[in-house]
């Protein structure tokens, strides 16, 4: 086992990922309480005076984890007609700030004939933002979004949107829900999207490498559900078709399928690997006896 | 092909390219992780003129954010104000002196004023988050819900308390501990700390595999 050569694991590990991903074929999910809590969250968001602030800090890296929590999230508060406003700190989340929201209204006027979510109404894409934690502090101490922000990513001046047709206070933002792989960018809106009386509830999806670190703000009570790497969108999306029914399959069902056999496939190499090893050792320190 | 193609047969070619690393060191993964690079920086400068430095300081400077209607009226007057913008932007130029030996002393100037705001922020951003979590830190060790024992959150807390307890005292080295009961708390910190960091590394490896899967143009388009 020890003289495998390595790009045969490769190999093995690269079939593994692909079969279901090609097949388009998912199994269940395994429950995940704090997916259940950001899911409960959402569902509490009254539509008509709600307004959610979905931070996309994620780029092409980690998009095969951060991209299916948000469009999750982004289906569900769509779904319930909760106004969001998207936004991001990272450059490189540009274009999944115009795509997934789209994505998500193609896929809801398919299902809802008649239906229709639109640009302004629906969603705001404020674009990405230089400025990293000095922007995040700015919202809590302005008046408003607007005066932060003036016009959206399309350069259209935000009083012309119906969502910031009235002022739009940091008190107005009843959900903030954080999307990244990148520790440094979740920080900020933890140390500064809160007002000394107010702090909306805050969702966060992050990778599976920065899971342990996640998990110190979510038994503090600083985050209130979190979405753990592809696993926590996987049982979202699980959450989300035993409520809408009609809803078709995702990419984070077939990602998760996809992750979960690559990772039995590790643990068999690993158990064999170490059982090769000990009883090569075993042998070995046998003759020398 | 269109435009969608192509941008999918492109990723699928550059994915290649850097994955080619994983058989030996060649000239395509070279070739590719520079391309990669270069438009790394340049998608960044870009971006930082195109999201911040146009729409919020130039445009609102030279007007160019005022629109004139048909009838021959403005949607706001011009703020001169605005021309105040003009002395953190040229404060901010001085970074530049830093390639010149006779006044690089400049372009320390601005790397002091930056690094005062980055502490200031950083120390009021230290308090928000880890004051909330030093108090949910203290936990209860007998748990009661609903007036009943509750086995599960005591067990929870007790291993929390213990932990952190262990871990910290673990890495205490102002006095040189002997005895059974320091190896005892001293060993078992370090014990939970590896159980810790397998939790840390298998995580690792979800992260990875992920990655592949978002090198997939199909699965995630």
């Amino acid at each position: 086992m020890g003289n495998l050569d390595r790009r045969i694991i490769y190999l093995l590990v690269v079939v593994a990922l692909a079969y279901p991903l090609l097949e388009k074929w998912s199994i269940k999910p395994a429950r995940m309480a704090s997916a259940d809590k950001f899911f409960t969250i959402v569902e509490s968001l009254a539509p008509d005076k709600s307004l959610a602030f979905v931070a996309l800090d994620f780029g092409p890296n980690t998009k095969a984890e951060n991209s299916p929590q948000a469009e999750v999230v982004i289906e569900h508060l769509m779904r319930r007609r909760i106004p969001v406003i998207l936004f991001s700190q990272y450059v490189l989340a540009d274009p999944f700030l115009k795509s997934i929201p789209l994505k998500i209204k193609e896929k809801l006027e398919e299902e809802y004939q008649g239906q229709t979510w639109r640009y302004g109404f629906d969603w705001v894409n404020l674009g990405f933002r230089p400025g990293g934690g000095l922007i995040i502090q700015s919202i809590p101490k302005s008046k408003s979004l607007q005066e932060v922000f003036k016009v959206d990513a399309n350069g259209t001046p935000l009083k012309e949107l119906s969502i910031f047709k009235e002022d739009v206070p940091i008190e107005k933002i009843s959900l903030l829900a954080e999307f990244t792989g990148l520790v440094g960018a979740f920080d900020t809106y933890v140390q500064f999207f809160q007002k000394a009386d107010y702090r909306p509830v805050f969702g966060h999806g992050c990778t599976s490498i920065t899971i342990p670190e996640a998990y110190i703000f979510l038994d503090s009570g600083q985050i209130k559900g979190l979405l753990e790497g592809i696993a926590g969108a996987a049982w979202y999306s699980q959450r989300l078709s035993q409520k809408y029914p009609n809803r078709g399959k995702d990419d984070a069902l077939l990602i998760n399928t996809g992750l979960g056999i690559a990772h039995l496939l590790l643990i068999l190499l690993i158990l064999v690997g170490n059982l090769g090893e000990n009883i090569g050792h075993i042998k070995h320190k046998g003759g020398v006896g | 092909m269109d435009w969608h193609q192509m941008s999918i047969l492109s990723g699928g070619v550059c994915t290649l390219a850097i994955f080619s690393f994983l058989i030996k060191e060649n000239p395509f993964y070279r070739i590719f992780e520079h391309i990669f690079i270069g438009i790394a920086s340049g998608l960044g400068a870009v971006m930082g003129v195109r999201y911040f430095l146009w729409p919020e300081i130039i445009k609102p400077m030279v007007g160019k954010d005022i629109i004139v209607f048909p009838d021959g009226t403005y949607s706001k007057p011009y703020d001169p104000l605005y021309l105040l913008y003009l002395f953190p932007l040229l404060f901010g130029l001085l970074y530049y002196f830093i390639y010149s030996k006779k006044y690089g002393w400049l372009a320390k100037i601005v790397i002091g004023f930056s690094l005062g705001a980055s502490a200031g922020l950083a120390f009021k951003g230290f308090f928000a988050e880890m004051v909330p979590q030093l108090s949910s830190s203290f936990k209860q060790l007998v748990v009661f819900t609903e007036g009943s024992f509750d086995l599960y959150g005591t067990a929870s807390n007790v291993v929390f308390v213990f932990t952190l307890l262990a871990v910290m005292y673990y890495f205490l080295f102002s006095f040189r501990g002997e005895g059974l009961a320091h190896k005892a708390i001293s060993g078992s910190g370090r014990w939970l700390m590896m159980i810790c960091f397998g939790a840390f590394f298998g995580s690792t490896v979800m992260a990875r595999l992920a990655l592949l899967v978002g090198a997939d143009p199909v699965s995630t388009e």
